[in-house]
């Protein structure tokens, strides 16, 4: 019997179960595309760097090296399972030559390295341990996806020509956020190039423990080697690998989650409407004695079969996407050592998924026990009428049209019912603006400020080359007869040992100049001003436990002296350990300094870059907007993808489920229309109050989708955008945030229309004869 | 004068593959300012004949002139304009709308064509609502007042506009006696104003007060019977006749 009732009851609303059937679909995909995304990206990101050993310490070094020294240090520290000392030799873009264009414009440091003996191993897209022939080059798989070469073109590396023989996987600097870029030669090859440009160190360390990272630390930073360099260690070299398609498995699931929410209010509401039409019949039951919970049954049923299909459907649909989502973890990463754990996780997402579904409609129809069989014989429907409203009166309306009027009334008289469209159009509202904004903010200039890096045009870095000081110098001399440079400021890095609490010595790079030039974002507190001011970035803040306002002791050139923290920023470059300071000091060596320039007329930039470049060939000049697209790229990429993808899912969203809405309103108000109809409004008029209603909640939903987003939304953001290093957030207000928001009432209106198409049809005759 | 001229109504309902005819070949006239009803058993075709010459319900073939206008030839809004300031319809079960109080309902009509006299509109509603003796339920919902009241509002309603013509679906048959009678007295009061009154009915005793019965039979008029306006003398002779003619056609 259930069968039959539960047949012809969806036969009857073959629209709604296939909506709510397909809400349903999508979310299980969603949640399951996560799950599979989370464990292949963990899985592949271990398989990775067990494949490649990666170091779970490394020093990057330029300058004098005491190898002996540093095979005494490892020898001798009971931690150190191997240690070797790679050379990563730095040449400029500009004499790299892929098929005749020049990588002069990558803001990466391209260098070459050979195949390493004990660890840390260059892999070829198999997961395999490249061996690499004279004349031959393996090119970072990154420049395979952006197209810059392909096997079988020449590289040309100041003269001397190679062939690409393949890609490889880099597991320390795969990701376009780690700033330098490994190319593998030969031996043989790599002597011949080896005066072409600079050598860099990375020392490089594997613990027997690895928990034991920051023990390992702290004994190499006091023991006093080399450190001319970024230290990176392996959670870091993890990290970077892990964040572009985190990011995207984090908006799957935000988008996956509110899907869920949005079948849940679709079920309240269709359920609800049901509850109303049967309210009769259930009293009639309640009074001859049977029981509420049959009834219950089979909705329950209903709802499982429903569920059931739909996650059936959303499961096999996950099979489809998941290569295409699964194809840059592929690519960069490599297979999951754990795939077949996917397909498993897979189904305990969509399991909880359909669980949560039964959960919510044994939720909604508690009330059935609630129905007085009395009230429902005698009045047919429940009497859920809104306070507020009463004292809404056409009697004394004014301002509004009758049309309306009657419009915004009925809204206010069923509040609940109405309250899934508003949440509906909250959720949309919200799923348009937050990735939009966030967008818009990460891809917007100032952004840049957010992540250590001060608000310019131009950047010009000098590393890994002999006078710093001077050759700064030169640069400056230029730009101050320059005219069309408006601002500047040098920054130099030193190193420095501060003190912490316990008295141990640490090593610390602090950025020293005017900070107020081209100031940063700072979290909080301000820029340092004063010779004993000083600003931290966040992470090393919190690693040496300081706040704003406390004071930390430097020891420079032998002598210990007093900061006071000023300010806290976020970083993500250098490692994302930095400080600034305005000292200055002639005791410690130069590590790198870097000169920001603001234009006067920032259209110039690109003119400028290429002056500045082709006068000062030591340095590396960037246009700041390519600096900016070639670290955060595909990151920003990513997210513009998503929020593309999400306008689109809002408005479907939103499209149907108020097309859906009106149609089941037309279908419950038929009596009052055709009332309404009797008394002489016309089709017009009628249509004109299901757009008022459709208005009246969208703006609603608007206005308060807005808030949320730019509340909640806000700390959301923060907190994706945190998890790459930046602290303090918010976003940017941009003017084309409000298109998608007029796309979205045109959306509204048109599914408002369509959905009240039928209110035209319907019969004053037949529907007067009660 | 003629208000209403109904010819050769042809109206039919189809169930699945079967239509079932209800109305076959009807015509009829209805003057200006006349009181009149349709009597006949369940299933004869009275209420589909009023539906039919108010323009509510389209018809297969036949005309029916409306003021002199082909009402088939009208379009929606057309016939929506000439419901709302020509005719006013009154039903058995009063179709008032749940979520305006029992004034806003009374003024609904009104007030789509005419917001600007506001004051007007309301202090026409609330003469009418004295005179049916509602005046003090105007600010009640419709679920708290009895369905005689109801009745009486949805009567202020239909003649809120001053239409030539009420349309009555048994106005009174879910009423009880009391209620009926004060409904008709004032039906018959607005009759006396001049404006027509049409109603179905399976009661004598409101079809005695009209001045012309029609008698429906299967579909078609059969029978007429005519009495002079009602004045409140003769109720039981009027009756009386009525039951005669329906036992002569066999109702």
């Amino acid at each position: 019997m259930y069968y039959r009732i539960i047949r012809n009851d969806m036969l009857k609303s073959k629209l709604i179960t296939m909506t709510t059937m397909i809400f349903v679909a999508v979310a299980a995909m969603l949640v399951s595309l996560s799950a599979i995304l989370v464990v292949n990206l963990s899985g592949s990101i271990n398989m990775l760097m067990d494949q490649a050993k990666t170091p779970h310490f490394m020093q990057m070094h330029s300058g004098a090296i005491d190898t002996r020294r540093l095979a005494d240090f490892a020898e001798q520290n009971s931690l150190v399972d191997e240690f070797q000392v790679l050379e990563f030799l730095n040449v400029d873009g500009a004499q790299i030559v892929i098929n005749g264009n020049s990588l002069a414009d990558s803001v990466q440091d391209n260098g070459f390295t050979t195949q390493s003996e004990k660890f840390d191993y260059l892999l070829d897209l198999d997961g395999n341990v490249i061996t690499v022939f004279d004349g031959e080059i393996y090119i970072p798989v990154s420049y395979m996806k952006d197209g810059t070469g392909k096997v079988g073109d020449t590289i040309s590396i100041n003269g001397k020509k190679l062939t690409v023989a393949g890609f490889l996987r880099d597991s320390q600097m795969n990701s376009l956020l780690a700033s330098s870029k490994r190319f593998l030669v030969s031996e043989n090859d790599y002597a011949a190039i080896k005066d072409s440009g600079s050598t860099e160190y990375l020392i490089e360390f594997r613990l027997k423990n690895m928990s034991e990272i920051s023990t390992f630390e702290t004994a190499y930073t006091s023991a006093g080697l080399e450190a001319n360099g970024p230290t990176i260690t392996y959670p870091l070299f993890k990290m970077l690998n892990a964040i572009s398609d985190g990011l995207m498995i984090a908006v799957l699931l935000l988008v996956s989650t509110l899907i869920v929410a949005i079948t849940f209010m679709c079920i309240h509401f269709t359920l609800l409407a049901k509850i109303e039409d049967d309210y009769r019949e259930i009293g009639v039951m309640k009074a001859i004695g049977l029981q509420a919970s049959d009834l219950k049954k089979i909705y329950l049923v209903k709802y499982a079969v429903i569920a059931a299909a739909g996650c059936m459907l959303g499961f096999a649909l996950s099979f489809v996407f998941r290569g295409l989502l699964l194809e840059n973890i592929r690519l960069y990463m490599g297979e999951s050592e754990h795939a077949s754990f996917a397909f498993v996780f897979g189904i305990v997402g969509i399991l909880i998924v359909f669980l949560a579904m039964i959960a919510y409609v044994n939720h909604v129809l508690k009330r059935f026990r609630k129905i007085s069989a009395a009230h429902a014989i005698r009045f047919g429907t429940s009497q859920g009428k809104a306070a507020g409203a009463k004292h809404f009166r056409l009697s004394r309306n004014r301002l509004l049209t009758t049309n309306t009027f009657l419009g915004v009334k009925d809204v206010l008289a069923r509040k609940s019912l109405y309250a899934t469209m508003l949440a509906v159009l909250i959720i949309s509202t919200f799923i348009i603006i937050v990735p939009q904004n966030l967008y818009n903010t990460i891809s917007s200039k100032s952004f840049i400020t957010y992540m250590g890096i001060g608000s310019s045009d131009m950047r010009i870095d000098i590393q890994q080359t002999s006078h710093i000081s001077e050759k700064a110098a030169e640069i400056v001399k230029v730009m101050e007869r320059d005219s069309s440079i408006s601002k500047y400021a040098v920054l130099t890095t030193k190193t420095f040992n501060a003190k912490a609490a316990d008295g141990t010595e640490q090593g610390i790079k602090i950025e020293l100049g005017d900070h107020s030039v081209l100031p940063v974002q700072y979290s909080e507190g301000r820029a340092p001003v004063a010779e004993d001011e000083i600003a931290l970035s966040t992470m090393n803040a919190d690693d040496l436990g300081i706040k704003v306002g406390d004071v930390m002791t430097l020891v420079i050139d032998g002598k210990e002296k007093d900061f006071t923290v000023r300010g806290v920023y976020s970083d993500v470059t250098n490692g994302g350990k930095t400080a600034k300071a305005v000292f200055s000091d002639d005791s410690a060596d130069i590590m790198w300094s870097v000169i920001y320039a603001k234009l006067s007329d920032p259209s110039l930039a690109e003119a400028k870059t290429s002056e500045y470049a082709d006068r000062f060939h030591f340095a590396k000049v960037s246009h700041i907007d390519e600096y900016v697209a070639q670290t955060f790229g595909s990151t920003i990429s990513s997210v513009g993808k998503a929020s593309d993808t999400s306008i689109a899912v809002a408005l479907m969203i939103a499209g149907l489920v108020i097309l859906l809405f009106m149609k089941m309103l037309v279908a419950k108000d038929s009596y009052s229309i055709a009332v309404m109809k009797s008394v002489g409004f016309t089709d017009s008029d009628i249509a004109m109050q299901y757009i008022s209603r459709s208005v009246f909640v969208l703006m609603a939903g608007m206005v308060l989708g807005t808030l949320l987003a730019n509340t909640l939304g806000e700390v959301l953001a923060g907190a994706v955008i945190s998890s790459f290093g930046a602290s303090s957030f918010q976003f940017v207000d941009h003017p084309l945030s409000m298109y998608p928001l007029l796309l979205m009432i045109g959306t509204v209106l048109i599914a408002t229309m369509l959905g009240t198409w039928g209110a035209g049809q319907i019969k004053i005759a037949a529907n007067m004869k009660e | 004068m003629k208000m209403i001229i109904g010819e050769n109504i042809v109206k039919s309902f189809s169930a699945g593959n079967e239509t079932h005819p209800v109305l076959g070949g009807v015509s009829l006239k209805i003057n200006e300012g006349e009181f009149i009803s349709i009597m006949g058993p369940s299933g004869s075709g009275k209420t589909t004949l009023m539906y039919a010459v108010s323009g509510m319900d389209s018809i297969d073939s036949g005309t029916v002139l409306f003021d002199g206008r082909n009402l088939s030839a009208l379009s929606e809004k057309e016939l929506s304009d000439i419901r709302r300031t020509k005719m006013g319809f009154v039903f058995q079960q009063p179709t008032l709308l749940k979520n305006l109080n029992i004034l806003d309902n009374i003024i609904l009509p009104a007030m789509r064509d005419n917001k600007k006299n506001a004051a007007k509109t309301m202090e026409k509603a609330r003469a009418l609502m004295k005179k049916v003796g509602i005046s003090e339920l105007e600010k009640r919902d419709i679920t708290e007042v009895s369905g005689g009241q109801l009745q009486r509002a949805g009567i202020c309603r239909a003649v809120m506009s001053q239409p030539k013509i009420i349309f009555g679906d048994e106005p009174t048959g879910a009423l009880n006696s009391t209620s009926a009678q004060k409904i008709m007295d004032i039906l018959s009061d607005i009759n006396t104003e001049g404006t027509a009154v049409m109603l179905v009915t399976h009661d004598a005793k409101v079809a005695a007060r009209t001045e012309r019965i029609m008698f429906m039979c299967d579909g078609s008029i059969v029978s007429e019977l005519r009495f002079k306006k009602f004045n409140g003398t003769g109720m039981e002779d009027r009756i009386k006749a009525i039951t005669a003619k329906m036992r002569e056609i066999g109702i």
